[in-house]
């Protein structure tokens, strides 16, 4: 633990600290460019020269150790002169555009050439000229003004893991760009415009909408996937404009990942701005007490159990999750709730679950010290790319990965070992890598090698993704999860490798709040027990319910069964709390704008690891949209049974008293949640896909379009093709189908045209589609409730 | 004329042997005993044999070489690693080719008694990419080697592993700084790196490793066979030894010439190199270590010793010995534009100091040498010097800011003249 003296100022660090780490400690700023907190230090822009007595030169803070009985003087004459040389070099060849420039006031070059910049040029000749270079629809680049700090190339080696950005070039040639011209292929590519310490990457749909002191910022929490990353809100005249990164060490870091960052128009387009209700088969613009008032007829106009309310869709707020189960359950009283639209298998609701079974039981901070990473139906870079990247951390300090998928995954983690296995397949594998673990011989299958590698590991981690999550055996995959921990000894307070990644901070929410039919609030069980989603879509369709709630979901989207959802819809009368225009909406009886809880409304937030978060409003919602549990809390009056609250204060009391994980006060100290174990379970085959002749067809949730903002992006748009299924390349020539061409799905009676994408990451035999993107997606083909259907593909011309 | 007898070199003792690059002649030379020697000695009495020489490294910075060889951490289990600096690229520079060329038994020699001293397993010579038929010698020299049972698993039959390897450069300067060359045999873009750490504990591949010149390595075995007392009996007190000095330029006899370090300039031009193109009265100046130290006016060279410590005191360097000699037809400024131009083209463009200091320093010394130079530029270059010196990542910005600020200082009157006049003083 050396002692060191910083400008005057004693303090002792860990060895190994370095001089600026530790005058950070001390609050002592020490200019620099290159260095970042969370980045590999480089050494290069040499701005945070420091004088260290005894030593003949100035050294870089950033990268000498401290060590006992150093003087270091940060501001001495020495160092304020050495700072000025390299102001003077750095600005040599830096354009003179600050006016026109995006960086222009948040500008660390600026800044510093306040204090240390000469007032004039020596430099008498042309300035260096740099040709600009093409990095997608996400960064804009106007490389005149790089001054080769190397962040991105760290940034994209290092943490995004694609190292798609590097130097050409020597000398004063030297060129900063990607390796292959073209959009960077990294989730986390937005990160290097924020990073950027000038207006060399900017964020390209951000450039030349605002001044950067317009802007007006504030701290929010995001909830398009289940990580709840912090970001920083900045808004001008109620838009957000650009959403930068905030730091959480134990979350986020100070990165986010591209759809957190840049699905922000997605709050200015398709929205619901207007109360609305049909009139002579059209939706008429109408007045707030009109639109309740009718819902309330609607409601009333029927007996409470054929009333039933579907949640989901965008990160509602947890408040609005928890008036709308206490809405359903009390003020209208029935039992049919559920959020869980992609679920197939709900027989785990027989089963006394608690928290800790739903939950991401590693911390994410503690993610990267695991020493064997199983992905189990996971594609984490897609799924929650901020979980990626801590995977990614494990698996860079030697942390074994393994995938257990239906197809390979264009991954970022160093070393993954992936088993392909059939869709359906999945179960037979873990079964095998149960018997291996407890046979006394060490195997050489695929399976053994998982138990041998799984026995080896001190901190183990299971991580279950959206395939497994939404697979016809889900439950299963879950339990053979659980006992493969159990058996490693991975259950316990100590380490707990037990994960279950959540499609989003929504699900979490309505585990905990109890928008399922067969639990309420804090995993208390219920009777009766209602119908699950699956359910509540056949009994509309069947005419047994009719009024279907809908808070933010969209079942003809989000559903397994789109036909059944259509069916369904057509079958009720729909009020529904949106905050978009979707196919649910265009057949609503009544449309209620919602607001979208972060950044519209103050709002609780849970994320995969069950940690609380408050996010503040950082605009108006837009219109007449209201908070959902506003709109929620007006409806049950027009019911005459007001739900027990009126305003934030007294709703967060009532919440925080159901289940008190919500409590913001609380200490945290609780003890963690455990996972239920020894749930005996036999698992039963998934039949095979049928005649042999198609391709068998997997739904992928889609990244991009997960949630009614992200598809409402037009940003987003450019990145994802929509309405693409994707082969391999031996079928796609058996075929006799072109990459880019039209081809035509049959299932059965129904057949839909769509494009086809080829990649060499589909398994032979396998088609590969998505759902949320909009009606003409892979997933409308429908019959993909139960399992894997069959496909037959047939090239258009 | 003089010439160092064989019996007095140490590095070019065997220069004239016919085919002494071949392993037979070699061998009939005595070649292997000294390695033979040192595994009797044991590695601890090997490393205190070179100390008590005071070999200093000839690669430019002078460091020690038993000092450099202590510096690597004994209780590790992290292979340690031995790679030979064969990128001999600083203008003015050709001693590390001979012994490459000529006997590179010698040097092979030397490495394993280095490595043996270090405890590498493995080493790496780094050679210059354009030495090609260099390259093919050290090849078929470390194939001879590994046939014979030198090298290998079992070197000399004493149990002591060493595998050697010939790695060519593509022809950067920047990779002849030590961590640069180190990113490079690595497979990565040849940029230094930041230190600390230093390599001797975080180098090649982030393990322990030592990196010495090829004239440092080709001093070893004569070190282990006769002793360090002897070594630095040669040469002068802090300048033991002898060195190669590579004399290029304006003298009648250019050459490499192995000689007692502290001898004076002047007899190493005058008894050595044949003497300055018509005649001494005609000397300019003399850049006595390489491109990179600062030149030496005439007046200076009268008197001047070749060894550390007296050209330090004369405001320059050692450096790699390379004595680069100019009469009085040179245009100073003009020499110094070529070389600014060079380091311009050879900086790694890692750092801002050496990035924009080099180009900035080239623009200017172009534009003096062109008669286009401004009242201020003189000023304008020290500043630029003065803020690349001691600022950088490596030693290539100091060695592109020495010989402009040096050329200032030992002739102002030049400068002042291209500014002025808008041309040469000379021709």
């Amino acid at each position: 633990m050396p002692t060191l003296i910083i400008n005057g100022k004693e303090i002792t660090v860990a060895p190994g600290t370095t001089i600026m780490e530790a005058a950070r400690q001390l609050a002592i700023y020490i200019p620099h460019f290159c260095y970042h907190p969370s980045l590999p230090v480089a050494g290069n822009c040499r701005m945070c020269m420091v004088e260290v007595e005894k030593m003949p030169r100035p050294v870089v803070a950033c990268a000498m150790p401290a060590s006992e009985g150093m003087v270091v003087r940060t501001e001495s004459p020495m160092v304020l002169q050495a700072r000025k040389g390299v102001m003077e070099f750095l600005l040599i060849n830096h354009p003179l555009d600050c006016p026109v420039c995006d960086q222009g006031g948040a500008c660390d070059l600026q800044d510093l050439a306040l204090k240390y910049g000469p007032d004039r040029s020596r430099f008498s000749v042309d300035k260096r000229q740099v040709r600009n270079k093409d990095l997608g629809p996400l960064i804009e680049t106007e490389m005149d003004r790089c001054i080769h700090c190397t962040r991105c190339i760290r940034f994209s080696a290092e943490v995004a893991g694609t190292e798609e950005m590097g130097a050409m070039h020597r000398g004063d040639h030297m060129e900063v760009g990607p390796w292959v011209e073209g959009p960077l292929t990294s989730e986390l590519s937005g990160n290097m415009a924020e990073i950027c310490p000038v207006g060399a990457l900017n964020d390209k749909p951000f450039h030349f909408q605002a001044r950067s002191w317009e802007l007006t910022t504030s701290a929010g929490v995001c909830g398009h996937c289940a990580v709840g990353c912090h970001l920083r809100w900045q808004q001008l005249q109620g838009q957000v404009k650009r959403i930068l990164a905030d730091t959480c060490p134990t979350i986020n870091s100070s990165w986010i990942c591209d759809k957190g960052r840049f699905a922000c128009d997605g709050l200015s387009h398709a929205r619901l701005t207007v109360p609305m209700i049909r009139k002579e088969e059209a939706l008429t613009v109408t007045t707030w007490p009109q639109a309740l008032a009718r819902a309330g007829e609607i409601l009333q106009g029927v007996a409470p159990e054929e009333v039933a309310g579907l949640a989901g869709g965008y990160h509602l707020a947890a408040e609005d999750l928890f008036a709308f189960q206490d809405l359903l359950r009390h003020a209208i009283g029935t039992p049919h709730l559920d959020h869980r639209l992609q679920q197939r298998d709900f027989s785990a609701d027989e089963q006394p679950l608690t928290r800790g079974d739903f939950l991401l039981n590693t911390r994410l901070a503690d993610l990267p010290s695991a020493d064997c990473i199983v992905l189990v139906g996971c594609d984490p870079r897609q799924e929650a790319p901020i979980l990626n990247w801590r995977l990614r951390q494990a698996a860079l300090a030697g942390a074994r990965t393994f995938v257990l998928n239906t197809r390979r995954l264009q991954s970022t983690l160093p070393g993954l070992e992936t088993w392909v296995q059939p869709p359906g397949r999945e179960a037979e594998f873990l079964d095998q890598v149960q018997k291996a673990l407890k046979a006394k011989k060490p195997g050489a299958t695929p399976a053994a090698r998982l138990a041998a590698a799984l026995k080896e590991a001190k901190r183990p981690v299971i991580l279950l993704g959206a395939q497994a999550l939404h697979h016809p055996q889900a439950e299963t995959l879950r339990r053979q999860g659980v006992a493969i921990l159990d058996a490693c000894g991975a259950l316990s307070e100590k380490w707990n490798g037990y994960n279950l990644l959540a499609p989003s901070a929504t699900a979490v929410a309505a585990q905990d709040l109890g928008v399922v039919p067969h639990r309420g609030p804090g995993y208390r069980p219920v009777t009766p027990v209602g119908h699950n989603a699956g359910e509540i879509l056949r009994q509309a369709a069947a005419g047994k319910i009719k009024v279907l709630l809908l808070l933010g979901a969209d079942p003809i989207l989000d559903g397994v069964d789109p036909d059944l959802a259509r069916a369904a819809l057509a079958g009720v009368r729909v009020i529904a709390l949106a905050t978009h225009r979707s196919p649910a909406t265009e057949r609503a009886a009544v449309v209620l704008p919602a607001a979208v809880a972060t950044p519209e409304q103050d709002a609780l937030l849970v994320n995969g690891e069950g940690c609380v978060q408050r996010s503040a409003q950082a605009i108006p919602p837009p219109g007449d949209a209201r908070p959902a549990w506003r709109i929620l809390r007006a409806l049950s009056d027009t019911l005459a049974r007001p739900l027990g609250y009126n305003t934030l204060v007294t709703l967060r009391a009532a919440l925080a008293a159901a289940v008190p994980v919500y409590d913001l006060a609380a200490t945290g100290d609780d003890a963690p949640p455990s996972v239920t174990r020894s749930l005996a379970d036999k698992f039963k085959k998934v039949p095979a896909a049928a005649n042999g002749h198609g391709l068998t067809l997997v739904l992928e949730p889609a990244f991009w379009f997960a949630d009614a903002v992200a598809r409402a992006s037009t940003t987003l748009d450019k990145l994802a093709p929509r309405r693409q299924v994707r082969l391999n390349p031996e079928d796609a020539t058996r075929l006799g189908v072109r990459d880019g061409q039209r081809v035509r799905l049959t299932s059965g009676e129904r057949s839909i045209d769509l494009r086809a994408g080829i990649d060499a990451t589909i398994p032979a035999g396998t088609l590969f589609g998505r759902y949320g993107q909009g009606e003409e997606e892979a997933h409308h083909l429908g019959d993909v409730a139960e399992a894997f259907p069959e496909v037959e593909v047939t090239p258009l011309s | 004329m003089r010439e160092t007898p064989p019996g007095e070199q140490v590095v070019y003792r065997h220069m004239g042997l016919q085919d002494g690059h071949l392993l037979a002649v070699a061998r009939e030379r005595g070649a292997y005993e000294a390695a033979r020697k040192a595994f009797v000695m044991g590695s601890a009495a090997v490393i205190e044999e070179v100390k008590k020489s005071n070999l200093r490294g000839r690669g430019g910075a002078g460091f020690p070489a038993g000092m450099k060889w202590s510096f690597i951490p004994k209780d590790t289990s992290r292979p340690h690693y031995l790679i030979c600096n064969a990128d001999e690229g600083e203008p003015g520079t050709c001693k590390d080719r001979e012994i490459l060329r000529r006997d590179p038994h010698l040097l092979i020699e030397g490495m394993i008694i280095a490595a043996f001293a270090v405890q590498a397993e493995r080493g790496y010579i780094y050679i210059r990419g354009e030495f090609t038929r260099e390259a093919e010698v050290l090849q078929r020299a470390i194939d001879d080697a590994l046939t014979a049972g030198l090298l290998g698993e079992n070197c000399l039959g004493s149990g002591f592993r060493f595998h050697l390897a010939v790695h060519r450069g593509a022809g950067a300067y920047v990779c002849g700084e030590e961590t640069g060359l180190i990113e490079s045999l690595e497979g990565k873009k040849g940029q230094p790196r930041v230190k600390p750490p230093f390599p001797a504990n975080v180098g090649l591949y982030d393990c322990p490793t030592v990196i010495n010149n090829v004239e440092t390595l080709a001093a070893v075995p004569m070190i282990i066979e006769r002793g360090g007392d002897w070594y630095a009996s040669l040469g002068v007190p802090k300048s033991n030894g002898t060195k190669v000095f590579s004399v290029s330029g304006h003298v009648l006899r250019p050459g490499n010439y192995e000689v007692p370090l502290g001898i004076p300039l002047k007899s190493l031009i005058e008894d050595y190199a044949g003497g300055v193109r018509g005649g001494w009265e005609n000397l300019k100046g003399v850049i006595p270590g390489g491109s990179s130290t600062p030149v030496l006016r005439a007046e200076v060279c009268e008197t001047i010793a070749m060894d550390y410590e007296s050209l330090a005191k004369a405001g320059s360097m050692l450096g790699a010995g390379s004595v680069i000699v100019m009469d009085k037809s040179v245009c100073i400024v003009r020499a110094i534009a070529r070389l600014s131009r060079f380091y311009r083209h050879e900086s790694c463009g890692q750092c801002t100091p050496c990035r924009e200091g080099t180009g900035w320093l080239a623009q200017i010394m172009r534009r003096l040498e062109a008669g286009e130079g401004k009242n201020g530029d003189v000023e304008l270059l020290q500043d630029v010097c003065a803020s690349m010196s001691g600022k950088t990542i490596c030693a290539l910005g100091d060695a592109a800011a020495m010989p402009v600020a040096g050329a200032i200082r030992a002739f102002p009157e030049e400068f002042a003249y291209h500014i002025k006049h808008g041309r040469c003083m000379v021709g």
